[in-house]
C-alpha cells in the first residue's frame, strides 16, 4: 500500500469497514506479544502517539467514532461491554459474564464493578441508556445496525449490575454485538462531550480538534491503572510526517506505516516496527447478479488467473500474506482446511473459453479510497490480460467510492478491516445485508446463516460456518487475494505494544504500554 | 565557439528531456516486467509497484511535456490578448468587463479549483491541460496587463497615437513587442509551474491516476522509497529540473541576442 | 481620480467579487459527486443509514434553500456551522488562520528583500556569471516539487543531522512556541516564489535600464546608480508587485503540501478535509475568506504599484 500521503484524502482510512461489530479481550490478558527492547514495565511518562486525523471535524462523542484515531481515543476514554481478541472472538470487558436463555433470545449480562472518571459507578441503567441513544430512530450512529436486533423496550435492568437483554430473534453471537465498533458505554443522559466522562483507562484533560488530545491515567481503572501518566494523541495525516516525527523524537508511537517505510527501516535502531498480521483484507469484488460475473465459470477463472504472490509482493511490498478467497484468516471459525488456491493460467483460459468470455472487456472500478487500490488494480489488469480478459481500470472519486461501488459496476476494488466472520456474513452476504457489494443473495446461504446463529454448540456452529465458506470459496464474488500486515512504528523506549489486528482490543491500546 | 558552448548548455538541458519524452516510448518493450517494489531489477531499479524505473522514465516524459507546453501556450493565447485589449482600450468598461471576471477566478485558490474541477471533470490529459491553463490565465493576464500599461504610458506610445498609427500596430507592434521580455521571463517560470501543478495534483490524488507513467507523478509516488531506491525519484526529478533550467537559459539567451539586435 | 476614490471603488467591486466567488464555489461543490452523508458513511455505505445521516444533516432540503439561508446568515456575519461536526465555521477559520497568517507573513517578510535584491543584482550584467548562477539556482529550485524539497530537507536536517525538528507535530498550531519548527517550512515556501519574483524584477530592470526615460535621465547627467535605484527600480518592481500579490494570495490560500508534510494545521488542511467530507458550509466559509484576502491583497498591490509607477495603473 502506498502511502502517500495525502492525508486528507485517501490515506486516512475510515476504519475498516465495518460497522459493526465487534469486540473484546479478556482483561489483562493482553494477548499480543509485546515488542522487545524496552525492558520491564515501568510507570510514568507521557506518550505521544501520532495518528492520521479527521481534521477540525473530529468529535469526542464515542458513538460517532469513525476514524482509527477516534476509535483509539474512544478506547482510552471508554469501555464496551465486550471487545474482540486477536482471533476476533468476543472477550468480556465491562460485562463480567453473559448467559443466554436456552432459546437464545434473552441474555443476562453481569457488569463488573467499575466506575466512571467522576466516581459514579457504571450501572445497568447507563448501559441501557447508551444503547438507547445509539438506537434512537432519529439518529444515525454507526453501531445502530449491529444493535438493531435488541428489543429494547423488553430489555431491563434487573439490578444495578445486571441487565437482561431481549432479542428480536435467537442469536448466539450476541457478544459480537456487545463488542460492536463504537458501542461504548457512557453515563446515562450524556449529550455534551466537551468534557467527556467514561470508564476507560485514561481520563480527559484537553482536546483541540484536528490537533491533539491529552488524557491522563485513571488510577481507579477496573483492570488496573495504566503505566503511563499521560497519553497524548497528535495528528499527522501524512505517513511520511508520522515517520519523520518518530525519527526526530517528536512522537513515541506512529500508527499505520507503509510497508515500504517498514522495509526501509527494518533493523534500524531508531525505530521499532510492530506488525500485526491478518489486519487488512484485500480483495476484488465481483457482482454475481449481473453479467459478466453472473457466470460461475468466469468467476472461477478470475480466481485462478490471479497471481496472489505478485499482488502481495508489489502492492503490499511483501508486508502481508496471500489469501484464499476467504475472509478472516486466523479468526475464529476460519476454514483453514480448504487448500490454498494457486494460479493456474491454463485452466483459467479454459474456463474463460467455456464461459464464452474470450476477449471480454470489463471495467474495474477503483479509486484512492484506500492506499494501494489503484496499484493493485493495475497489477491485476496485467495478470488478467494473460488469460485473455481485458480489464479497464477506471479510477473513480475516492470520497464516494464505497457508495458508488455498492450499487454500480460489476467489478471493484475492496478492502476490509477485521471483524468476526459471522459479521462479515451478516453485513455483506445475506439477501438482506445492507452492504452487499457482491450481491450474493441465496436463500440456502441465508438459511445456513440462520441455522448457525441459532446453534448454541460451538463445534456444530463452526461446522456450519465452514460449509458456508466452502461455498464462497468455490463460487463467491469476493476474490480475496491478500491479508495486509498492520504496521506500527514506535521509538525503542516504548514497551508493551501488542501485535493485534486493527479494530481489535489490543490494537492501539495504551494502558498496557510503558515508556522505558 | 564560446557562444556555441553557452547556448549549448541550455540547449543540451532542454534537448535531453525533450528527446526522451518524444522518442522514449518507442524504446519500451510491449510486455512490461514487474518485480518487487523498489527492487534492483533494471538499470534504475523498480518503482513503487515494481515496474522498471527506466521504462517509466522513457514513457513518462510525453504527458509532462505535453501538459506543461499545451497548458502554458493555451494560457498565453487566452491571457495576453485579453491583457492587451484591457490595457490599450480607452473605454474603462471594456477593461472592467475583461478583467473583473478574471479577478473572480483569481480569488478562488488554484488548489480549490484543482480539487473541485478534477473531481468533477473526466480524468485525462486534456482535462489537466484545461485546468492548468485555467488556473494560469488570470495570472498571465494580470502580469501582461501591468506590463502593457507601463509601456502604454511611455511617451513613445503617445507619439504613435498622435501620428495616427492604427490600434493594431501600436498594440501588437509596439506594446506587444516591448512586453516580450517580461512575458518570456514569466513564461519560463510558468512552464515549470505547470509541471509542478501536475505533481501537486498527483500528491492530492486528483486528476491523474496514481500509477500514471509521468515524471511528475513518479517523483511524487516514488518518494516513499526515497531511501530504498533514490533513483526512482532522482531520475525523473533531474529530468524535470533540466527541462526547466534549460528552457529558461535558452529563453534568456535568445532574448539577449535579440535585445542586442534591437539596440 | 484620486487614490482614495480608486480604493473605494475597488472595495465595492470587491464585495461583488466575493459574492461571485461564493456562488461559483457553491455551484462547483454542489456538482461534486456525493454529499456529506455519503462521504461520512465511507466504507459502510448502508443506504438506509446514509439517508438518515442526510436527514440529520438537513441535506434533504433543496440546495438553493440552504444556499440562500447561508447567504442570509453571511450578511449578518454568521458563517454557519459545519454540517459534519456542528462546530461553528468561524471556529474552523480562526483555528486555521493563525498558522497560515504566520507562515505567509514570515515568508513575505523574507521573500521581498531577497528576491528584489537577486533580481537587481543579476540584471546588472545580463548574462554575467552572477546572472547565470542566480538564474540556474532559482529555476532549479523552482522546478523541484515542494514535497520533494521538503522530504529531502527533512531527511537531511531533521532526521540525519537532527539540527532542526522534522515536523511541527505537537505544537498544536502555536508555532511561535517553538520557532525552530518554522525554519524548514519557510525554506520550502521561499524556494519557488524567490525564483518567479527575482526573474520578473530582473527582466523589468533590464527593460527599464534600456528604456527611453532611463537613457534620457542619463543624458541629463544623473549617475548610473541614481538612475538604476531611484528611477528604474520602482518602475521595474511594479510588475513584480502583481506577482508578489499572487504569492501572498497563494500563501494565504492554504499551502496544503507544506502543511501536510510538516504537520501544520493551517487553512489548506482544513480545505482539503472539508472537500473530502463535502462539508459545504466550511468550504463556503473558506472560499469567502480566500476571496476577501485576494481582493484586499490585490487592492494593496495595485495601490503600491500606483505609488511606484503612477501612470501604470488607471
Amino acid at each position: 500500500m502506498s502511502n502517500h500521503p495525502f492525508p486528507t484524502l485517501d490515506r486516512r482510512g475510515f476504519l475498516g469497514l465495518t460497522a459493526g461489530l465487534s469486540v473484546a479481550a479478556l482483561a489483562g490478558c493482553g494477548t499480543g506479544a509485546p515488542a522487545p527492547a524496552a525492558g520491564a514495565p515501568r510507570a510514568g511518562g507521557r506518550l505521544r502517539a501520532a495518528f492520521a486525523g479527521g481534521g477540525a471535524k473530529e468529535v469526542l462523542d464515542p458513538h460517532l467514532a469513525n476514524l482509527f484515531l477516534e476509535a483509539a481515543r474512544s478506547k482510552a476514554l471508554y469501555d464496551k461491554l465486550a471487545d474482540f481478541g486477536d482471533d476476533v472472538a468476543p472477550r468480556p470487558r465491562l460485562a463480567e459474564k453473559w448467559e443466554p436463555s436456552a432459546d437464545l433470545t434473552r441474555w443476562r449480562i453481569t457488569l463488573r464493578a467499575a466506575e466512571f472518571h467522576d466516581g459514579r459507578p457504571v450501572r445497568a441503567q447507563d448501559v441501557l441508556a447508551s444503547y438507547a441513544r445509539i438506537l434512537d430512530p432519529k439518529r444515525a450512529f454507526r453501531a445502530k445496525a449491529s444493535l438493531g436486533l435488541i428489543d429494547l423496550p423488553n430489555s431491563r435492568a434487573i439490578d444495578d449490575r445486571t441487565i437482561e437483554f431481549a432479542l428480536k430473534r435467537p442469536y448466539v453471537e450476541f457478544p459480537n454485538v456487545l463488542a460492536s465498533f463504537s458501542a461504548y458505554i457512557i453515563p446515562e443522559s450524556t449529550e455534551d462531550f466537551t468534557n467527556p466522562v467514561g470508564s476507560g483507562p485514561f481520563a480527559f484533560v484537553s482536546f483541540q480538534p484536528g490537533k491533539s488530545t491529552v488524557l491522563k491515567r485513571n488510577p481507579r481503572y477496573w483492570e488496573g491503572a495504566a503505566h503511563l501518566d499521560e497519553l497524548e494523541f497528535v495528528i499527522a495525516n501524512e505517513e511520511s510526517a508520522r515517520v519523520n516525527a518518530l525519527l526526530g523524537g517528536q512522537v513515541d508511537y506512529a500508527h499505520d506505516l507503509a510497508p515500504v517505510t517498514a522495509r526501509g527501516h527494518q533493523g534500524s535502531d531508531k525505530l521499532m516496527l510492530v506488525r500485526s498480521p491478518n489486519s487488512g483484507i484485500q480483495a476484488f469484488a465481483m457482482k454475481v447478479d449481473r453479467p459478466p460475473f453472473d457466470n460461475r465459470d468466469l468467476r472461477e477463472a478470475m480466481f485462478l488467473l490471479a497471481d496472489r504472490q505478485q499482488l502481495v509482493d508489489t502492492t503490499l511490498s511483501g508486508a502481508g500474506q496471500v489469501a484464499n478467497d476467504l475472509f478472516g484468516k486466523g479468526y475464529q471459525h476460519y476454514a483453514d482446511d480448504i487448500p490454498q488456491r494457486v494460479r493456474d493460467l491454463d485452466r483459467a483460459k479454459w474456463l474463460v473459453k467455456k464461459a464464452g468470455a474470450e476477449g471480454l472487456k470489463v471495467k474495474l472500478d477503483t479509486s484512492e479510497a484506500a492506499s494501494g487500490f489503484v496499484e493493485a488494480a493495475s497489477v491485476f489488469a496485467d495478470q488478467a490480460r494473460e488469460a485473455g480478459i481485458e480489464i479497464e481500470v477506471a479510477v473513480g472519486n475516492k470520497d464516494t467510492f464505497w457508495a458508488d461501488t455498492l450499487k454500480n459496476g460489476s467489478l471493484s476494488s475492496f478492502r476490509s478491516g477485521a471483524m468476526p466472520i459471522e459479521s462479515h456474513f451478516s453485513q455483506r452476504l445475506l439477501s438482506k445485508s445492507t452492504t452487499n457489494v457482491t450481491k450474493w443473495a441465496r436463500p440456502e446461504f441465508d438459511a445456513l446463516y440462520d441455522k448457525a446463529v441459532s446453534t448454541a454448540d460451538d463445534a456444530a456452529r463452526g461446522a456450519v460456518y465452514r460449509d458456508m465458506q466452502r461455498t464462497l470459496h468455490a463460487e463467491g464474488g469476493y476474490l480475496i487475494w491478500g491479508f495486509a500486515d498492520w504496521i506500527i512504528g514506535t521509538s525503542p523506549k516504548v514497551g508493551g505494544v501488542a501485535t493485534a489486528p486493527a479494530n481489535t482490543l489490543d490494537w492501539a491500546r495504551f494502558d498496557k504500554v510503558w515508556l522505558a | 565557439m564560446k557562444a556555441v558552448l553557452r547556448y549549448g548548455i541550455g540547449g543540451l538541458l532542454v534537448a535531453v528531456p525533450l528527446l526522451l519524452a518524444v522518442a522514449g516510448p518507442l524504446f519500451v518493450p510491449d510486455a512490461l516486467t514487474r518485480g518487487a517494489a523498489f527492487g534492483d531489477t533494471g538499470p534504475l531499479g523498480t518503482d513503487f509497484i515494481g515496474r522498471d524505473v527506466w521504462h517509466q522514465v522513457l514513457l513518462g516524459g510525453r504527458t509532462v511535456v505535453l501538459v506543461a507546453m499545451l497548458a502554458t501556450v493555451l494560457s498565453y493565447l487566452v491571457g495576453v490578448p485579453i491583457a492587451l485589449l484591457a490595457a490599450m482600450t480607452r473605454r474603462r468598461w471594456v477593461d472592467e468587463v475583461l478583467m473583473r471576471p478574471l479577478d473572480v477566478l483569481l480569488a478562488v485558490p488554484s488548489l480549490l479549483v484543482l480539487i473541485l474541477l478534477a473531481s468533477i471533470a473526466p480524468r485525462g490529459v486534456l482535462t489537466l491541460v484545461l485546468i492548468v491553463a485555467l488556473v494560469n490565465v488570470p495570472d498571465v493576464a494580470r502580469i501582461a496587463r501591468a506590463a502593457a500599461l507601463e509601456i502604454a504610458s511611455r511617451p513613445a506610445l503617445e507619439a504613435m497615437r498622435l501620428q495616427g498609427e492604427t490600434w493594431w500596430r501600436t498594440a501588437v507592434g509596439y506594446v506587444g513587442r516591448s512586453m516580450l521580455r517580461t512575458l518570456v521571463a514569466d513564461l519560463g517560470i510558468r512552464l515549470t509551474a505547470a509541471l509542478y501543478l501536475v505533481a501537486s495534483a498527483s500528491f492530492l490524488g486528483v486528476g491523474v491516476p496514481p500509477d500514471a507513467s509521468d515524471w511528475a507523478v513518479m517523483v511524487d509516488r516514488n518518494q516513499t522509497g526515497l531511501f530504498l531506491a533514490p533513483e526512482a525519484v532522482m531520475a525523473p526529478a533531474l529530468l524535470i529540473i533540466a527541462l526547466s533550467v534549460g528552457v529558461n537559459l535558452v529563453f534568456d539567451r535568445a532574448l539577449r541576442d535579440r535585445g542586442r539586435a534591437w539596440l | 481620480m484620486t487614490l482614495g476614490h480608486y480604493a473605494l471603488r475597488r472595495l465595492l467591486l470587491g464585495v461583488v467579487q466575493v459574492a461571485a466567488v461564493a456562488t461559483l464555489v457553491y455551484l462547483l461543490v454542489a456538482a461534486l459527486p456525493g454529499d456529506a452523508a455519503v462521504a461520512l458513511a465511507g466504507d459502510n455505505p448502508d443506504p438506509e443509514r446514509i439517508e438518515q445521516i442526510r436527514v440529520a444533516m438537513g441535506l434533504d432540503r433543496p440546495v438553493w434553500e440552504r444556499f440562500a439561508e447561508w447567504l442570509w446568515g453571511l450578511t449578518h456575519g454568521d458563517f454557519g456551522v459545519s454540517i459534519v461536526s456542528g462546530r461553528p465555521v468561524a471556529d474552523f477559520l480562526a483555528d486555521g488562520l493563525e498558522p497560515t497568517l504566520l507562515l505567509a507573513g514570515l515568508t513575505m517578510l523574507m521573500l521581498v528583500p531577497v528576491s528584489v535584491l537577486l533580481g537587481v543584482a543579476s540584471a546588472r550584467r545580463e548574462g554575467g556569471w552572477l546572472d547565470r548562477v542566480v538564474t540556474t539556482t532559482a529555476v532549479g529550485l523552482h522546478a523541484i516539487p515542494e514535497f520533494t524539497l521538503a522530504i529531502v530537507l527533512i531527511a537531511l536536517f531533521g532526521v540525519q543531522l537532527a539540527w532542526l525538528p522534522p515536523t511541527a507535530v505537537g505544537t498544536d498550531g502555536d508555532l511561535l512556541a517553538e520557532p525552530a519548527v518554522l525554519v524548514l517550512p519557510l525554506i520550502v515556501l521561499l524556494a519557488r516564489p524567490i525564483c518567479s519574483i527575482s526573474r520578473l524584477v530582473r527582466a523589468a530592470m533590464i527593460d527599464a535600464a534600456a528604456s527611453d526615460y532611463a537613457r534620457h535621465a542619463r543624458r541629463l547627467g544623473l549617475s548610473a546608480r541614481r538612475v538604476r535605484y531611484a528611477h528604474a527600480l520602482p518602475n521595474a518592481v511594479a510588475p513584480a508587485v502583481q506577482q508578489m500579490a499572487r504569492t501572498t494570495d497563494w500563501l494565504l490560500g492554504g499551502v496544503v503540501v507544506v502543511e501536510a508534510v510538516f504537520v501544520i494545521p493551517g487553512l489548506g488542511t482544513i480545505l482539503v478535509d472539508a472537500v473530502a467530507g463535502r462539508d459545504l458550509p466550511v468550504i463556503q466559509g473558506l472560499a469567502v475568506l480566500f476571496a476577501v484576502t485576494t481582493v484586499l491583497v490585490n487592492l494593496v498591490a495595485d495601490v503600491v504599484a500606483f505609488r511606484l509607477a503612477p501612470r501604470a495603473v488607471t
